[in-house]
């Protein structure tokens, strides 16, 4: 007993706990609502701060700082920082926290007419998908209502350079619309964006829980808490990359036109 | 050969992926090393660079993983 333990390996979806009409409510969407409650107490908590802080305003507030200076670090401008920061910090901060709530001992145990209570959000594929379209989506609006409609598609559909090219002569033409195929490629590479950031994030913490099961089954005393105790450094590290890819694709579809002003003032 | 006999060939040769992505998160964290003994004051944009980068080098061993658990 002491050193094998038998559980069962979780399913790759979660539990549908009851329906409202055509909208279900499964084990995954109870979590997150319970981490939304949770995130709203805590910015009751952040508005009430005072100017001598206490030991918790400490703790938020080098937080706070440290994910600006992680981002300070992806744009490499204080302005874009702020202006990206409630959209990217909130997604880190969600990630971060249903990453680690699975680690509270006895939270994923639940269980309600045979059915698990709560699963961490992020180990259900239909939760990452749902924010990696999100964000995607988000990222390619304000990449469209700063560069215009035109602009917008005419990242994908070159249709200016291909004829550019072709007044140019035939092989500057040819030239031209191997790079429309090129760009009609870089549809494909939203949607790559989409499957890749879902995926790493779900495949991470899936794999968490189903290498602490077999863990359990090897020597039940010590090795699962020394591997729970990297999840923690993981689940971590998941929400930082999570919320620097996005920082990196919304820097990809709007800052280079920012940068390529400065470099022609100076 | 019965189908499950063909699973579990499939899942062994699915781990094949881990080769290309151990070997590009070891070439990367190398330069990227390397990069922060030329200039230690850049170290901090560096390592936020390389993290990144191991993340998308990691991901084809995650596909590979789901993959796994699908098959």
């Amino acid at each position: 007993m002491w050193f094998q333990l038998e559980r069962e390996i979780p399913s790759l979806t979660s539990d549908v706990l009851f329906d409202f009409g055509f909208i279900s409510i499964s084990s995954s969407t109870l979590l997150i609502g319970v981490i939304l409650v949770l995130l709203l107490v805590l910015a009751y908590r952040v508005r009430r701060f005072s100017i001598v802080p206490s030991k918790f305003q400490i703790v938020v507030e080098s937080l706070f700082d440290g994910m600006y200076s992680l981002l300070d670090t992806i744009t490499n401008d204080r302005k874009v920082t702020e202006k990206i920061f409630p959209i990217v910090g909130s997604i880190l901060t969600f990630i971060a926290i249903s990453n680690l709530i699975g680690l509270i001992p006895g939270i994923e145990q639940l269980t309600w007419e045979g059915k698990e209570l709560l699963r961490t959000p992020t180990s259900d594929f239909s939760t990452t998908f749902s924010l990696a379209l999100g964000t995607v989506l988000v990222v390619n609006f304000i990449s469209l209502r700063k560069k215009g409609v035109l602009e917008y598609l005419n990242q994908f559909f070159n249709f200016k350079g291909l004829i550019q090219g072709f007044k140019k002569g035939i092989g500057p033409g040819l030239v031209s619309v191997v790079e429309f195929f090129v760009g009609v490629m870089d549809i494909v590479g939203e949607l790559v964006k989409v499957v890749s950031l879902s995926l790493r994030l779900f495949g991470n913490m899936y794999a968490g829980q189903i290498l602490t099961i077999i863990l359990l089954g090897i020597f039940s005393l010590a090795l699962p808490s020394l591997w729970l105790a990297m999840n923690i450094f993981v689940g971590i590290l998941q929400a930082v990359v999570f919320a620097s890819l996005v920082t990196a694709y919304y820097m990809l579809a709007v800052g280079d036109e920012e940068e390529l002003e400065k470099e022609m003032v100076s | 050969m019965d189908a499950e006999a063909a699973a579990l060939i499939a899942k062994g040769l699915v781990t094949f992926s881990m080769f290309g992505s151990g070997i590009g998160e070891g070439y990367l964290i190398g330069k990227a090393l390397e990069a922060m003994g030329r200039n230690p004051d850049m170290s901090g944009v560096i390592f936020t660079r390389m993290i990144i980068g191991v993340a998308l080098a990691e991901s084809t061993a995650i596909y590979a993983l789901v993959a796994f658990f699908l098959i």
